[in-house]
This record gives structure tokens, sequence and C-alpha cells, in this order.
């Protein structure tokens, strides 16, 4: 079955050519290059310090990632950290969990890492830039629905268990981080921190309450925090001049 | 502060001390002074000249030099004079040195007797009658009288204290900046007095200081870091047992 247009391209006359269509370049260059990570210990945290206190720091954080290779990850992650260990056989000690912190500025910033092993919850915090550790490999990156993973104390123990011989998730250089918005379940209360309360703004946990306890929660919303101009701190500007210094150190 | 690591992987918590425009002022010989030994004044941290009278103005325009925030003196042996005028570095000192710091501490106002002194208060509650944190009793019945240097409420911090005995872990000769063990008194941008520690396990500590001071348009190249043995330099790889 034709359409007319085809009976044209089929037809004894040459004159009328139609071009094909011009092919469609998606470049991944330049989307690979748009896309940037900036680890949050680079931006400095708003006070009366001196500005050239944090670029000396800097200078000491990026000679070691010139050095050690600090991969991209975020709260949610799961990561496998080997650091040296002068009690252990081998020497070496490696630990996999899931990131719920990450927390500290400069050279003293540190994240915390969660597994479950044989029942019991594990957690440890590692400095990143402590020159013990050997190698920090990021088995499964993605973010999850909140900054801070700490109600996964309370929450039911599955989620929280990672094999410390999984095998890294591959990935291609997508785009996007994955966002993985998955609700959790959790223990019955009493939980450590209150957590259906506004002020930790949690997004990740199926609440399974009743209406009553939430709507008592609301009583301690703040909603006027969201409108306090004093608490604004805006880092795009400091992001991008950071941005540019940290990229042009690393690329020599 | 920062965080340092050593080579055997502790860490240690040092605070950053920058050595801004310090310049010698004053020749003080010691008859003039009447003590021990001869002093020198040093200046630091350059200030508007405008708002001070022409008398306090001397000193400064005696040694060619811009007015100064703050004047401190030095005792010095003869053999370590110097010329007034000079300015002084960061590389004075070398990793590995023991120095004492003194500042004012961070003023916290007037204070209650628990925070100032340390009491123990009274309990909050068992029939206690808007007594919760005073001093109680302050001197017993035979005394008559309250000594003097009582410990009561008042006026706590900014007043000049020193931390003793504080290793030098490192030296920026670029941006004159000082790396110091531990924490220092005072707030942050506090000005700040160094000196060589007169602690007596510390006596023997300076090899081959420089002496009377680092000059920098002599035929010394210092690198822009000076790192003591002991830390971990970021270039090197990661440590292992």
């Amino acid at each position: 079955f034709f359409t007319s247009s085809y009976r044209f391209s089929s037809d004894e006359k040459p004159g009328k050519f139609q071009p094909p269509p011009k092919p469609v370049i998606i470049d991944k260059q330049k989307q690979r290059e748009e896309r940037r990570f900036l680890s949050p210990e680079f931006i400095p945290p708003r006070g009366r310090t001196d500005p050239l206190k944090f670029f000396i720091e800097r200078k000491d954080m990026i000679q070691r990632r010139k050095v050690f290779d600090i991969p991209e990850f975020y709260v949610g992650s799961v990561l496998a950290v080997t650091t040296a260990d002068p009690y252990a056989s081998g020497k070496t000690n490696r630990f996999v969990g899931i990131c719920i912190q990450r927390g500290g500025k400069g050279l003293g910033a540190t994240f915390v890492l969660r597994n479950v092993i044989e029942d019991q919850g594990v957690e440890i915090c590692y400095d990143l830039y402590n020159p013990r550790i050997h190698a920090i490999e990021v088995l499964k990156l993605e973010k999850r629905l909140d900054d801070n993973l700490m109600y996964l104390r309370d929450a039911l123990p599955e989620y929280s268990t990672f094999d410390m011989n999984m095998k890294p998730v591959s990935r291609s250089d997508h785009d996007e981080v994955p966002v993985n918005t998955l609700q959790v379940r959790m223990k019955p209360k009493p939980w450590s921190k209150r957590w259906e309360r506004p002020k930790y703004n949690i997004k990740g946990i199926k609440f399974e309450l009743p209406e009553k306890t939430m709507k008592e929660a609301k009583k301690w919303s703040q909603p006027w925090l969201e409108f306090d101009m004093l608490r604004e701190y805006d880092t795009s500007k400091i992001e991008e001049k950071i941005w540019k210094e940290v990229s042009e150190e690393l690329k020599k | 502060m920062m965080p340092m690591w050593t080579k055997s992987g502790t860490k240690h918590a040092v605070t950053l001390l920058k050595v801004e425009d310090c310049h010698v002022l004053r020749y003080v010989s010691k008859e003039e002074s009447g003590g021990k030994t001869s002093k020198l004044l040093v200046g630091g941290k350059n200030a508007s000249p405008f708002s001070k009278s022409e008398s306090t103005m001397e000193i400064f325009n005696e040694a060619g030099v811009p007015r100064k925030q703050k004047v401190t003196t030095f005792n010095v042996t003869d053999d370590a004079l110097i010329k007034p005028g000079t300015p002084l570095y960061a590389a004075h000192f070398r990793p590995g040195q023991f120095v004492d710091v003194t500042a004012k501490t961070v003023g916290k106002g007037f204070q209650g007797v628990m925070k100032r002194w340390g009491f123990k208060g009274q309990p909050a509650s068992h029939g206690q009658t808007k007594t919760h944190r005073r001093p109680g009793a302050i001197s017993t019945n035979k005394a008559a009288k309250v000594y003097r240097g009582k410990k009561m409420p008042g006026k706590m911090g900014n007043i000049y204290r020193t931390s003793f005995g504080l290793k030098v872990w490192r030296i920026n000769t670029k941006h004159n900046i000082i790396y110091v063990n531990g924490s220092v008194p005072g707030h942050k941008n506090c000005l700040v007095k160094v000196k060589d520690s007169k602690l007596p396990t510390y006596k023997d500590c300076n090899k081959n200081p420089p002496f009377p001071t680092f000059f920098a348009d002599g035929d010394e190249e210092l690198p822009e870091d000076l790192y003591d043995e002991d830390v971990f330099q970021f270039t090197d790889p990661s440590v292992t047992y």
C-alpha cells in the first residue's frame, strides 16, 4: 500500500530529489561535561573565618585527590572501604555499607557507613582524607529521598543489610544519578528519634502510624522557617568558583 | 583549626596562625627597662594611623613602619638583637620546635559562679527555694569576713592566657602560616603572641633555628612548605602497616 510521497520517490523524473532527513547527533561528551559534581566538603560553611584558610585546606584536599581517587557518591549509595589496620591479618580491613550521612567540611569531612552483620547493626564513621584508607569503591551509586538516613537505625534490618561480597552494579555514564524512591518500613515505636516530626522532614519512611499521631506531630511544624531570610545561604556562586579551581587543578 | 595526620596514621588537631606584617619597633636596653635582659618591642598587623595621637605614633615613625594594632615585648639576650624596622616572618620558627602561645581568651561577659569557677550549685528539686545556681556559703563564722579573691560571679574571659609546649608541625613560607598542635586561646582571627617554649622538657629542642631571625632578603631560599619529619604529606601514597 503506497502513499503519494513514495510514488514520487520511485518516479522516473530524477529532478524531484528529496534529500534524506538530517541525522540528530547527540554529543555525549558535551552532556558529560555539563554534569558536574562538586563534593559537599569543598563548600565553605558560613562564618567569620578567613577565606585564606579554606584556600589552603582546598590545596591539601586537591593534593590528596591527585594521589588517591575519591569517587562521587551520595547518601544512600553502597560503598566498600579498605583501610590499613595494624591488628588485622593481611594488614587491611574491608567494610561494605550504605552511606547514611556525610558530615564535616574541608579535610575533616566524614561519611558514616551502615551494615547489619550477623544480626548486629554496625556503623563506621570514616574520614574521607584519612591516609590510612586504601580504596573507596562505589558498589551502587544512587540517591535517596533524604539527605540523612539515620532513621535506618529504627527501620527493619532488611533495609540496612548488604552482602559483604556484593558485586559492583554496573552503570554507564548516564546523565542523572538514579533516585531510589524506596519507602522504608519501621520497627514498632519507640524509636531513637521522633522521625514523624516535621523538623526532620523525612520523605523516605512509610509511616504506618495512626492518623491521630501524625496530626499531633504537625503541631511542631515551623512553617515560617522556609521564609526566614537570615537562614538563606546561596552557595551557587561560591560553588562555581570552587568548581573551576578544583577542576583546573585536578587536570594538571 | 584543621586535622593533620602523622606517618603512622594518628590524627592530630592543628591551629593555623598567620604572621601578618610583624616588624621590630624598638630596642630597650637592660638598664633602661630595669629587667634582667634587654627587650625588643615588636608590632603586628597594620592599622590606620589617623585615629591615634602624634605621641603614640612616634615609635612607628622612628622605625619607619606603618602603625601596628598590637605592640608586645620580648625578653631577648644581647646576641639576638635585631635592628628596629626589620620584618619578622613565619620562617623564624621551624617544624619540630615547641612554642608557647598567648592570647586574650574569648570574652563570655558577666557570668555566674557555676560557669566561671565550676561550682556545683544546688539540686533542681527536693524543696530548693529559688536556689539552683548560687554560690551558697561565702565564708566561715569564725573568719567574720570574706577573704580577698573569693570566687564570685563577674566578668569572665577577655584576659591573657598562655598554652604551653605546643609543637610546630608545619610552616607555610608563602602565606606566612604556622601550624601549631592543639588549641590556642582566643577567638577566630584574634591577635596572638608566639614565643619559644619556656618548659624545661623542651629546653634543648631547637636544633639550629634561624638566629637571630629569618631574613627574607638573605641567601636562603626555602621551599613553600616546611614539614616536620613525622607529618604525612598528601603527595605520599596511603599509609600501610
